[in-house]
């Protein structure tokens, strides 16, 4: 019998877990097992392997059932999901429905998940940006939340380290508040894009508009070949899979990588319930998980643990580990863990119409999206009666107008033959929102789910900075898209409720005092050295640019730490 | 029998989507399944002509040979409110029974001025009713032709691999 235990327990041993599958998990799970480490990567979801699990990625519109528009019953079942974009019928398999995993909703939250290997690496926005001293440096300089415990140079080399192997697509723009990175050709702005470039780069010297910087494979490296991926073939379906691997994932790109080394054991459909602390060695030994499909629970060892489980749910793994060293949660002495969450704030956007440039359209798809204009607010020194500030999505597009009225031969006359319309001019706001105390997370100590584990409370909202800075951007996109002489402009304030943006951030924050952050400056945990949180659970502030860039490089750069300490005995 | 086996084998085609016929298909009601509306196959038929008469058959296929009746019927039954669908088999009662106060006849019999002019009427119609019922209708039918199999691999064509953006894609602007 006690040798049967050793066996079993040998089985379930290796040098690292990695908890999650997602753009983070993905990039733990390249960097050790590259560095010949056996690492255990849990996933709460299902499988999902490159193009053979990506079941609409060849649809055509009228293959879906409803052209893409969810039945109305899947809409009542889920009011929150359905509130993203993204969930339509090409798209929602890859998306947490209402019910498979209820939360607590304190105040108003859209949580939207993607339990699947992978993660939400397959659905997201692939907008990639670096962040700068203006962004590291912002909570000290502005006084809110904790300093970071590190600058631009601590990540730049760990940046160019991903963007790599990732493939990112961008223009050397030389903006000291956006860096350059190692790009791959950018795309190219439209006319009414390059146009509006244009008339802010004369009026506002101070503000840029650059063409979108993009996970895409513009033109492949080797080392994207590599990969198995191919050139991006502008299809801008990224949501449902890229069979050409054109966009970067965890499955097209880390996983298949990390699997080829044959030092990656991947295992779906388990859920962390928590991480094991052995308070006679003083660390953490291992993990408890839970099979989704059989619910027997089964505890897995290692060396090393990294926590990627995304923000939310990598704050609920930490809080609901218990132990005698650490009744309040895993690292949690300061009793910081789950608060200081932040978000993007996404709630507004603005349209206008331009009557210029009529000899121009737009042929194909853009997989970059169009234009991006990098914060201006606030930047150089407060200067506004907010503090930091929005970027900016800027896009022109142009579509066929078909004219609806009558009915018979000039009806359908009139819809095979449509009239290109004006350019339309969209833009949407991306603002840093500042973490509080009291926006938190917390588990409940009534209710749990079908696994055991305590249901997330959620307390998260904007205040009185989100709504300042939400009437500037408006007002200062106005007055842009009136200097360019855009006509019919149309604000459209949202009163989405936070969590819709998908940007949420912190609860195990980074800095220098364990009395006042979870992690240090290596994503480690102040107080249990081989636990690291590299996903955007460790997020001191926000900032405004699109935040998996960071978690990648973040991630490396702790693989890499973790392993020397490691070779160092430390760990 | 052999004609319903073979319905039962074979997918139908609506504007380019498959639709589950109906399983024991009985007989007087719609062909495809529904999973909350009622509708006959007499209904059934006076969609298909009032759709044919939106979209008619030119030298291109018309709404029948598309099925779009069927593409509107499916949305109605899964993408509207029970209340909507009330309105619209109301409002689809009431045309077929006003065809007939008209002109005696169905409204797949008229000629197609008679058919063209009571649609004429119901875009201009006042009553929640017949506005509810023909507003989904018409809009359901052209949704379901310009995303048919047929226009977005024939007449208006569909990329779905398109390998190209140009920003400044010259176009005429007149």
């Amino acid at each position: 019998m006690s040798n049967l235990n050793i066996d079993a327990a040998k089985a379930n041993t290796f040098d690292v877990i990695v908890i999650g599958s997602g753009i983070s998990g993905g990039w733990a799970a390249k960097e050790f097992t590259e560095k010949g480490f056996k690492t255990l990567v849990l996933e709460r979801g299902r499988d999902v392997q490159h193009i053979k699990d990506y079941p609409t990625t060849n649809k055509f519109p009228y293959e879906f059932e409803h052209l893409g528009e969810p039945a109305l019953a899947i809409k009542k079942e889920n009011p929150i999901v359905s509130r993203c974009y993204a969930f339509k019928e090409d798209a929602m398999h890859f998306m947490v429905k209402d019910k498979e995993h209820p939360y607590i909703q304190e105040k108003p939250f859209d949580w939207i998940r993607g339990y699947q290997v992978g993660g939400k690496s397959l659905l997201w926005a692939r907008q990639t940006q670096r962040w700068s001293d203006f962004d590291f440096e912002g909570p000290a300089r502005d006084d809110f939340a904790v300093d970071w415990p590190i600058r631009y140079k601590d990540i730049a080399p760990w940046y160019s380290y991903v963007e790599k192997f990732a493939g990112i697509a961008g223009h050397r723009d030389g903006l000291a508040e956006l860096p350059d990175g190692e790009f791959l050709p950018g795309f190219p702005l439209n006319a009414a894009e390059d146009y509006f470039k244009g008339v802010i780069k004369n009026k506002y010297p101070a503000r840029h508009v650059i063409s979108a910087r993009c996970a895409h494979l513009s033109k492949p490296n080797q080392i994207h070949l590599d990969q198995g991926r191919a050139k991006c073939q502008n299809r801008i379906l990224c949501q449902r899979g890229c069979p050409f691997g054109g966009y970067f994932s965890s499955n097209a790109s880390t996983l298949p990588w990390a699997a080829k080394t044959g030092n990656l054991t991947l295992r779906p459909f388990s859920v962390v319930e928590s991480v094991i602390y052995d308070d006679a060695k003083g660390k953490v030994t291992g993990v408890r998980v839970a099979d989704t499909n059989t619910k027997e629970v089964t505890e897995y060892y290692a060396r090393i643990v990294f926590i990627n489980a995304g923000a939310l749910n990598t704050n609920l793994i930490l809080l609901n580990s218990k132990s005698k060293r650490f009744p309040r949660g895993l690292g949690n002495d300061s009793g910081v863990l789950g608060k200081y969450v932040a978000f993007h704030n996404y709630s507004a956007r603005i349209n206008a119409e331009y009557d210029g440039l009529k000899q121009y359209a737009t042929d194909g798809r853009n997989p970059a999206g169009g234009g991006y204009i990098p914060r201006f607010r606030n930047l150089l020194k407060q200067e506004m009666n907010f503090k930091r500030g929005y970027a900016a999505g800027i896009y022109g597009s142009r579509y066929m107008e078909r004219d609806r009225s009558g009915i018979g031969g000039s009806l359908k006359d009139n819809l095979l033959h449509g009239k290109l319309s004006p350019w339309i001019i969209g833009s949407h706001m991306m603002g840093e929102t500042i973490p509080k105390e009291s926006n938190f997370v917390s588990l409940s100590v009534s209710e749990k789910d079908a696994w055991g584990v305590p249901l997330l409370n959620i307390s998260v909202a904007y205040d009185e900075n989100d709504a300042l800075m939400k009437a500037d951007y408006i007002g200062q996109m106005t007055e842009m898209f009136t200097e360019a002489g855009f006509k019919n402009i149309t604000p459209n304030v949202s009163s989405q409720s936070p969590g819709l943006d998908i940007h949420e951030m912190g609860g195990a924050r980074m800095g220098r005092d364990p009395k006042t952050s979870v992690l240090n400056e290596w994503n480690q945990l102040h107080t249990c050295p081989n636990v690291f949180v590299t996903d955007g659970a460790c997020m001191t502030s926000t900032s405004t640019q699109n935040p998996s860039l960071t978690y990648m490089a973040f991630t490396a750069r702790s693989v890499d730490y973790a392993v020397k300490a490691m070779n160092r005995g430390e760990i | 029998m052999e004609r319903r086996l073979v319905i039962k084998q074979v997918l139908i085609m609506a504007g380019g989507l498959a639709l589950l016929p109906s399983c024991l298909r009985e007989q007087g009601k719609s062909t495809i399944l529904l999973k909350n509306m009622d509708i006959s196959l007499d209904q059934e038929n006076l969609m298909a002509d009032i759709a044919e008469t939106i979209i008619p058959r030119t030298n291109t296929p018309g709404a029948k040979q598309l099925k779009l009746h069927l593409f509107a019927l499916k949305m109605v039954d899964d993408c509207y409110e029970k209340a909507d669908q009330e309105l619209f088999v109301k409002g689809l009662t009431a045309f077929q029974d006003q065809a007939q106060d008209l002109f005696s006849k169905s409204f797949g019999k008229l000629s197609l001025h008679q058919r063209e002019s009571m649609l004429a009427k119901l875009e201009n119609s006042t009553s929640p009713e017949q506005s509810g019922f023909y507003k989904i209708m018409k809009e359901k039918t052209i949704d379901g032709f310009l995303n048919s199999k047929y226009v977005m691999t024939n007449l208006i064509i569909y990329e779905l691999v398109p390998g190209r953006y140009n920003g400044y894609f010259p176009v005429k602007t007149a």
